[in-house]
């Protein structure tokens, strides 16, 4: 329900800011005024018509998917790549509504500022998202199984960076002796998985170690509707150079040494 | 003479299979590890089996298909690794509470004795501990045990070692003793301070200068503490055989090596090799090799090797 209203409120957002950096585009190039060469009313229609497109564009590149992190370079991309396709729609569709042509210049001006003031607003909305998500009790707990450095290092970095997927409990196949990980409790052995899955109310597993467990972790998984998550060291990739790609319709985890 | 079957583990690495079972209640080619132990012991000794809160109910259901005149389950009020008593520290509640004065035959549940128990106990001398021991012949797999080393005569216990670091015998404990009852009040003593230390009470009791004899066999002997530990037993008990345990359908099926198939289960267009399979599994199309599949699993066009599936575990390829 949280995650709901708040993506509900994201999208709603980002559709005035859409609509509001095209106005802007359009006063900073005509002027603040209301032109009647160039009339406002058309250009707004134009642009409501194509914010609808935008958002779904954005949508389907899983901009709004609560763990995406929206800082990177590859975010950045996406909403650049979206912007254009936007802009390239509004051409269409005001040359196709009025069958005339404007300032090129606006379109640039219209396409620079809807694809940078939406990302700092994802960006900043990424931390009350993020930070709303982890409210107790958590939207997304997270079982971590298997103390290896990866995962130590996983489980430090979820915390640091207040990813949704808050982790809630260790468990490990080997008995590890510490008992806690980054504040995260180590609750004991695999013996305490439906336990803890249970008690927790476990939405993610976040498999680190005991590969010969995998079958029985996703099995788990399976019959609770779990998220299932496996950290490609425990196949023993470490390099971070690793992809999963399409064989043939055969999904396949791909790892070309550079 | 009393028996007391140490079964109070929450056997943690032998998970997913003991996750609603005792080790001593896991199936060995066909019946429980722990039927084998009282089969062995005479019907007139008394048999107590220690467990704790988790697993009680599937001993008391299991002591009800038991042939024996007298079995009682003892409960230790523990639900989790930290609450427990430990192996000695139950045994020592047990002497205190149940008044015993009796020699006592000790064994711990989650092993498979191959030697004959009667044998054993008429081994034993008047008021002189006496503790079966197998030579594994590996001084490095010696580590993960109790070891043992005799004096120049064979038959009595220069010094036991619980898991040395440097094994300087490859014989090991079996989990198979006998204590006379005149050293019961040094075994509560020292497990008052040593609750989980069992091997810890020989060293104790030669520490004390009294003499502890060795019972030395070369039957089959097998410490089910790991998947690899069960396997192997399993393939030591079944040999190149296929074990159906009742109402089973095996249709187009090639078994290889040590296979069981539990009751009511159904395999069908499939390879099983060296695989146990538990009651009311269904399996079709796949080939396993190495694999022990718990109760309820249904498993359809799948290939695996070297794999314990939980109970209940699903996996059908589309």
């Amino acid at each position: 329900m949280r995650l709901k209203v708040l993506t509900i409120l994201w999208v709603l957002s980002d559709a005035l800011l859409f609509a509001g950096a095209y106005v802007l585009a359009y006063f900073l190039r005509v002027g603040f005024l209301l032109s009647t060469d160039f009339p406002f009313g058309k250009y707004l229609l134009a642009t409501t018509i194509v914010t609808p497109v935008w958002l779904i564009l954005l949508a389907m590149n899983r901009a709004y998917h609560p763990l995406r992190n929206q800082r990177t370079a590859a975010n950045a991309a996406t909403m650049l790549f979206v912007a254009l396709v936007a802009v390239a729609l509004f051409s269409l569709t005001y040359y196709f509504h009025y069958t005339k042509f404007f300032s090129r210049l606006l379109l640039a001006l219209a396409f620079a500022l809807s694809a940078a003031i939406p990302w700092l607003w994802h960006i900043l909305y990424q931390e009350v998202l993020r930070s709303a998500l982890r409210r107790d009790p958590p939207t997304y707990p997270t079982l971590i199984v298997g103390i290896t450095r990866e995962s130590r290092s996983l489980i430090e970095t979820l915390q640091r960076r207040r990813n949704p997927l808050k982790p809630v409990a260790i468990l490990d196949g080997r008995g590890s002796t510490e008992k806690e990980i980054a504040g995260i409790p180590v609750l004991g052995r695999l013996h305490k998985l439906e336990e803890t899955l249970e008690k927790l109310h476990i939405t993610h597993l976040i498999q680190g170690s005991d590969l010969e467990q995998s079958l029985n972790l996703l099995g788990a998984c399976r019959r609770r509707g779990i998220t299932y998550m496996l950290l490609p060291s425990v196949l023993g990739i470490v390099e971070r150079d690793e992809r999963v790609e399409s064989l043939e319709g055969w999904p396949v985890t791909v790892v070309t040494p550079g | 003479m009393r028996a007391f079957i140490l079964a109070g583990g929450f056997a943690t690495r032998l998970w997913p299979l003991t996750e609603q079972r005792a080790k001593p209640l896991l199936p060995l080619a066909g019946k429980p590890l722990i039927s084998y132990i009282v089969e062995g012991i005479a019907r007139s000794i008394p048999v107590t089996v220690s467990t704790n809160a988790v697993f009680a109910h599937g001993f008391i259901e299991w002591r009800s298909t038991i042939d024996h005149e007298s079995i009682d389950v003892v409960i230790e009020q523990s639900k989790r690794d930290d609450q427990k008593l430990g192996a000695l520290g139950a045994l020592a509640q047990w002497v205190t509470q149940s008044h015993i004065d009796e020699d006592i035959l000790l064994l711990t549940g989650d092993n498979y004795f191959g030697f004959d128990l009667q044998s054993f106990i008429a081994a034993a001398r008047k008021d002189t501990a006496l503790l079966a021991a197998h030579d594994i012949g590996d001084l490095d797999r010696a580590r993960a045990f109790g070891t043992v080393i005799l004096n120049a005569d064979g038959r009595t216990i220069r010094a036991f070692q619980e898991k040395p670091r440097s094994p300087e015998s490859s014989l090991v404990s079996t989990g198979c003793s006998l204590l006379p009852a005149s050293i019961l009040p040094i075994l509560q003593e020292y497990a008052a301070h040593h609750p989980d230390n069992v091997g810890g009470i020989f060293e104790e009791l030669l520490k004390r200068g009294k003499t502890v004899d060795c019972f030395v066999s070369d039957a089959l002997w097998f410490d089910i503490g790991s998947f690899e530990a069960y396997l192997a037993a399993t393939h030591a008990l079944v040999g190149s055989r296929t074990i159906s345990e009742g109402d089973v359908r095996c249709e187009r099926t090639q078994c290889n090596g040590s296979v069981v198939l539990g009751k009511g289960s159904s395999v069908t267009d499939s390879t099983l090799t060296d695989t146990v399979l538990f009651d009311r599994c269904s399996v079709e199309d796949c080939v396993l090799t190495d694999c022990v599949i718990d109760a309820d699993c249904v498993l359809k066009g799948v290939d695996l090797t070297g794999k314990m599936l939980r109970a209940g575990t699903r996996l059908t390829r589309k």
